[in-house]
């Protein structure tokens, strides 16, 4: 569990930091970025896991997002994991933008030859948290998860199949329900094989549906001008109707004139980060 | 004391002789007699010792009555009694043995441990400390005596001449009296003496020249002048003198001498002056009650006075000091230099005025005082009254007509042991801003206060510093809307209202059937619940205290808040400010809404409470105080929770 230190920024008080490690469960050496706010230096803080998008590495939150002032006012350690293994040199995973290298959807593949190294799932919800903790003063007790786009599919997914386990979740405009949009259907008959009943373990729309556990507070943002929500890849109100019905609580922001782009996070990022806070720090 | 002691002791002493002589047998009048013409005499014990003698008894005798009058402070113990009848215990004390050694025995064991000693050590001590004490006012009283009699020795010396001083005048102007009458006395008789000298000078003159003419040889001469001569002497004749006396011989002083002024003079060296005027003194502080003045006065140290006379009438304001119908004039006679004037009206001022009195007379009036009752409590207006976790802003009715001069506040922690912990005083305003520790519980009073002093506490109320706390303003609700009578559920009804209920002042909300709340001014936090039903439109939020009353709360730059929207399809919620709302999807609907209010942050805030849920915030300087709205869009009801301890999320 021996991680190596890529870079270290002192930023906003406290550091930004990346780190290399070989994954077990991926089998390959993953990047990750850790946001160490000044609080960190003393106590044991809090950490939120963020899940990217689609093409993302470790580095889009940490330069574009501006977390780390929010960050650091609420002691919260940022964790950002890469968006799937690379270099494995599996066949066609460099053939597209939203399927293998940069799309790993955070599951667990069941299909070759993806099913050896792409277990995104079981790599943000068990090796990592187990691997930070070991080497970061975290407090196991409090975590909690967001991300974009393919990483507030993620975000929502890991919150929904552990109930309890993530103390708050928030997405921006997340992949609601990917089994009903290109992106999902893609992805998940790659990864997952062509018997539709497996995708749903990974929908958040579906999990959402069956959920049970602890009481939820769901954030979600979404640009009203974002392409990819004309183009019915997010499919936000599916989930917001199963949600209004099974009375998971989620605030869902339209947000005029914003796009899918790390400007619209960074617009909303403290939002986010507050709310994380509210619960992390409770 | 000493005189009771003794006249115990020579009766214990008299007793033991008693007995002492029915042992022996016989001569017991004797020695009755004896001691009671010592008791008499009040002599001590070595003056008794002459009667033992005579009662003719051995030593052990004289020994037993030595030691019982060692333990003379055991006769305080007796009642005293009559003499006649002697007390079996000091029989027996005495002489129920004439064994020496026993007596001693019996003595020790009644009055015998060092305690008692001590005790009565202690007492003769404390009886020696009243002594001194006393020799102390004597002395005292002693020093007053003598200054007293020098200041009488010298007003009586002052009288004494003063009489002297009259009679000698009065002595003076009697005797030039008499010698003024004597002269003119003496004038007159000399006058009336001068006209008989010459009365009988002119007789001898003719009588001679009668006789002249009579020697006379010749007759014819004789003849010619006899005639005449007998006429002159005939008219001379006629002139008739007057021989009684011109003046009286007697003088004629006033019969009876006028000496009643000097009698009166000399009556006054006996009788006491009559008093001058008393000085009344101006009001004291915390003299006064609601309905009564203590009024104090002084007199000049030489006067005696029997008694004063307290004079006192109410000061109307609204009349005219000579007024036919002016108040009336009360009278109350005491001995004292002061007194309790009762059954006064509250909050009154009183004109008042004193007078002495002696057997001599009476002395002018003092000079007039003006005091004042207290005023009545002030009534704290509840409903008018507000909170919040750092203050309170309490409002009060004076209760009184007349103005008074400040008010005071009083609280007190409840936590702490009762007590008033602060009090504001010199508030001249019926409300007051009060500066609280959070997370307590507040006893909070008022008093009015007037030159006459703080008048009795008011009612008092209890306030929480948990949340904040406020009441609806219902002059600002629209006439549709009907408030409970807790006065935090607000009703709008589908009943039609006439018209002239429509008319309204410009506080109340015409258009948006809404209310305001009483928020205090505190820029601080707030946080305050509403209940409502997923099936009620409404508005909740703040609003400046004077917003558009006739716009809808949200519609403008005055108020923000979160509105609830029935669609056909679904619920909408809005969060307006300027007639905008971002575009928001709840999945839950909130039917307990927390508002959170920071000034500081300029920061509105929505929840719903139940999940504890964050819904909205607005982010806005607040340039003025705001104060909490609620608005019915249809026909429901919602309910304001007040006084709540702002959860911990509601100010992240």
């Amino acid at each position: 569990m021996a991680v190596t230190q890529v870079s270290s920024n002192k930023c906003a008080g406290g550091f930004q930091k990346v780190f290399e490690h070989d994954s077990s469960e991926l089998k390959c050496k993953m990047k990750f970025a850790v946001y160490l706010p000044p609080k960190a230096e003393t106590d044991k803080c809090p950490v939120m896991y963020w899940l990217s998008g689609l093409t993302c590495t470790e580095q889009n939150i940490i330069t574009k997002a501006g977390s780390q002032l929010a960050a650091a006012e609420h002691g919260i350690i940022i964790i950002a994991p890469d968006t799937s293994p690379r270099g494995c040199n599996i066949e066609g995973e460099d053939e597209s933008w939203d399927f293998g290298t940069g799309a790993g959807f955070y599951v667990n593949a069941t299909q070759d030859p993806w099913k050896t190294n792409y277990r995104m799932y079981s790599y943000v919800t068990e090796e990592l948290p187990k691997l930070i903790n070991a080497n970061f003063p975290t407090d196991p007790d409090r975590m909690s998860i967001s991300g974009h786009s393919m990483g507030g599919h993620g975000a929502l997914i890991c919150a929904l199949k552990n109930p309890g386990k993530y103390k708050a979740v928030s997405a921006f405009a997340p992949i609601c329900n990917p089994i009903q949009c290109p992106w999902g259907q893609k992805a998940f008959s790659g990864y997952l094989g062509s018997d539709r009943s497996t995708w749903e373990a990974y929908d958040a729309t579906v999990l959402a549906a069956a959920y049970s556990g602890p009481q939820m507070d769901i954030l979600i943002d979404q640009g009203r001008d974002d392409q990819f929500l004309s183009a019915s890849q997010l499919l936000p109100d599916n989930l917001i109707a199963v949600c209004s019905e099974k009375k998971i609580p989620v605030v869902f922001r339209l947000q005029p004139g914003y796009d899918h782009s790390y400007f619209f996070i960074y617009s909303f990022m403290n939002d986010h980060i507050k709310h994380h806070a509210k619960y992390l720090n409770a | 004391m000493i005189t009771y002691e003794q006249t115990d002791f020579l009766y214990h002493s008299v007793t033991l002789l008693m007995d002492l002589y029915d042992i022996s047998g016989g001569r017991l009048d004797v020695i009755a007699e004896e001691a009671e013409h010592q008791e008499l005499s009040r002599e001590s014990s070595t003056t008794m010792e002459p009667s033992r003698d005579r009662g003719g008894r051995a030593t052990q005798d004289v020994s037993t009555f030595q030691r019982f009058s060692v333990n003379t402070n055991e006769s305080l113990r007796f009642e005293p009694c009559d003499t006649s009848t002697p007390s079996p215990t000091g029989a027996e004390d005495g002489l129920d043995d004439d064994d020496d050694d026993d007596e001693d025995d019996d003595v020790f064991k009644e009055g015998d441990t060092e305690n008692e000693i001590n005790t009565i050590r202690n007492r003769l001590q404390g009886k020696v400390a009243e002594m001194e004490n006393f020799a102390g006012h004597l002395e005292e009283i002693f020093l007053t005596v003598e200054e007293n009699f020098g200041r009488q020795e010298q007003h009586l010396e002052q009288h004494y001449n003063d009489v002297l001083q009259t009679l000698s005048q009065r002595y003076d102007d009697r005797a030039a009296g008499l010698e003024e009458e004597k002269k003119s006395k003496l004038e007159a008789l000399y006058n009336q003496l001068l006209a008989c000298g010459e009365a009988l000078d002119a007789s001898k003159e003719h009588i001679e020249a009668a006789q002249e003419i009579y020697r006379s040889q010749d007759k014819r001469l004789f003849l010619k002048a006899v005639i005449p001569a007998i006429k002159r002497i005939e008219e001379f004749a006629k002139e008739e003198m007057d021989l009684s006396l011109s003046t009286t011989l007697e003088f004629n002083p006033p019969l009876v001498s006028d000496l009643s002024d000097v009698q009166t003079m000399m009556d006054s060296i006996n009788v006491v002056p009559a008093p001058s005027a008393p000085v009344i003194n101006p009001q004291m502080p915390n003299s006064a009650t609601l309905t009564s003045l203590r009024v104090c006065w002084s007199l000049f140290s030489d006067d005696t006075v029997e008694y004063y006379e307290l004079y006192y009438r109410p000061v109307l304001e609204d009349m005219p000091a000579d007024s036919t119908c002016a108040p009336h004039v009360s009278k109350i006679k005491v001995k004292e230099t002061h007194c309790t004037v009762t059954d006064l009206l509250p909050n009154a001022q009183y004109e008042l005025w004193v007078t002495a009195t002696n057997t001599t007379g009476i002395s002018p009036a003092s000079e007039k005082a003006l005091y004042m009752t207290v005023p009545s409590p002030p009534v704290i207006k509840q409903r008018d009254c507000t909170s919040c976790p750092e203050a309170a802003l309490i409002r009060w009715e004076s209760g009184n007509t007349n103005p008074v001069d400040s008010y005071t506040v009083e609280l007190s922690d409840m936590g702490t042991d009762g007590g008033i912990t602060e009090s504001i005083v010199a508030l001249p305003t019926c409300q007051c801003l009060i500066q609280l520790q959070t997370g307590r519980r507040y006893l909070i009073s008022v008093r009015a206060v007037n030159i006459g002093g703080p008048s009795d506490r008011s009612e008092v109320i209890t306030v929480s510093t948990t949340g904040t706390f406020f009441y609806l303003l219902e002059d600002t609700a629209h006439p549709c809307l009907s408030i409970s009578e807790d006065g935090f559920t607000v009703f709008y009804g589908d009943e039609e209202l006439p018209i002239s209920a429509m008319a309204s002042d410009d506080n109340t909300f015409t258009s948006c059937v809404a209310v305001l709340g009483d928020l205090i001014p505190v820029r601080g936090r707030h946080y305050w619940e509403v209940e409502v039903d997923d099936g009620t439109e409404f508005r909740i939020g703040v609003a400046y205290e004077d917003t558009e009353k006739d716009s809808y709360l949200g519609a403008t730059s005055t108020s923000w808040c979160m509105r609830h929207i029935l669609t056909p399809s679904r619920h909408k919620y809005e969060f307006l400010h300027r007639g905008w709302s971002p575009d928001l999807r709840l999945t839950v609907n909130p039917v307990r809404i927390g508002v959170a209010l920071d000034y500081e942050r300029g920061t509105l805030s929505f929840f719903n409470v139940d999940l504890e849920q964050h819904l909205h915030t607005f982010h806005c300087h607040f340039r003025n105080y705001v104060h909490p709205c609620f608005s019915l869009d249809n026909t429901g009801e919602l309910t304001v929770h007040n006084g709540i301890e702002a959860p911990e999320y509601a100010f992240i």
